[in-house]
């Protein structure tokens, strides 16, 4: 060393640069962190709200009995392609809330499709109501809906097999507007 | 600073003190964005409603009296496979009295065997 004079400037000078460097890197990376970070709780929420209706929808009054009630609000609705009163019931499910000021519902919109086996056993996809979707952040909430055999099935469901119980799959796709 | 002036030490420290607290509160705000995108990424992850729904799908059959129809199995292992990417299959077994089913959907893997159904 030539000189031991200003070692303090020296020290702060290390401290500062550390300081700054460590400074930058956290910003960056915290901003970059937060922004996904909601969207997932949302469609988590979104999810969990989508399937409990749907599960609300499909449970039956009671099981086994040969009456209608022993099938499902869901299964009478599919079975009779009466895709308004269940877009009446779900979305009556998903936007009832208590905490939104001024209305008290909720905004939530769906799309859904039934899928089923045909009887040349391809797959086949019908439409059952619900707004067009224009790219909201969506989530997909699905359930199973069981048939029983049905002699003439509804004019909606081409192909349908008619002398069978069958289980067809309900896809409602579920975003906030 | 250093030999030109020697007062105002204590401000020059606390101004150290709380940068390095900054730079603590910043990593904590970090993590628990971290925590809280992993968690819900976890939940969307792991099919749990898919699971009870087949679950409850298969135990209706049982209920209807038409656990031996074989298209049911057929209807749940197609259109799951073409519709959600995952396989399901059930087997009544009438001699032993058990249903088994069967879930996988490429993360998570159920196997369940049903008694005296």
């Amino acid at each position: 060393m030539v000189n031991d004079a200003g070692q303090i400037y020296t020290i702060e000078g290390i401290a500062a640069g550390v300081l700054m460097i460590v400074t930058a890197y956290l910003v960056v990376s915290t901003t970059t962190v937060l922004t996904p970070q909601d969207v997932h709780i949302i469609d988590m929420q979104l999810q969990q709200l989508g399937n409990d209706a749907l599960a609300m929808m499909d449970t039956p009054d009671q099981y086994g009995s040969t009456t209608i009630r022993s099938y499902s609000p869901l299964t009478v609705m599919v079975m009779d392609y009466n895709h308004n009163a269940f877009g009446y019931q779900f979305l009556s499910y998903v936007n009832n809330t208590t905490n939104i000021a001024g209305t008290g519902y909720d905004r939530l919109n769906y799309y859904a499709n039934i899928s089923y086996l045909n009887d040349t056993f391809q797959i086949q996809t019908v439409p059952f109501g619900g707004q067009p979707y224009y790219r909201e952040n969506a989530v997909k909430v699905t359930r199973w809906v069981y048939l029983p055999a049905n002699s003439s099935p509804n004019i909606a469901y081409p192909g349908m097999r008619s002398d069978t119980n069958q289980s067809v799959l309900l896809e409602v796709l579920l975003w906030r507007e | 600073m250093a030999r030109m002036n020697e007062d105002a030490q204590w401000i020059v420290m606390l101004g150290f003190i709380i940068s390095i607290i900054l730079v603590f509160l910043a990593l904590i705000v970090n993590q628990s964005a971290l925590v809280g995108k992993t968690t819900s990424e976890s939940v969307l992850d792991f099919s749990k409603s898919e699971i009870q729904d087949v679950r409850a799908e298969i135990i209706e059959y049982n209920w209807n009296g038409t656990l031996n129809q074989p298209s049911l199995q057929h209807d749940l292992l197609n259109i799951s496979l073409e519709q959600k990417g995952a396989i399901i299959w059930y087997e009544f077994n009438q001699t032993e009295d058990y249903i088994f089913i069967h879930y996988n959907d490429g993360t998570t893997e159920y196997n369940e065997m049903v008694r005296n159904p």
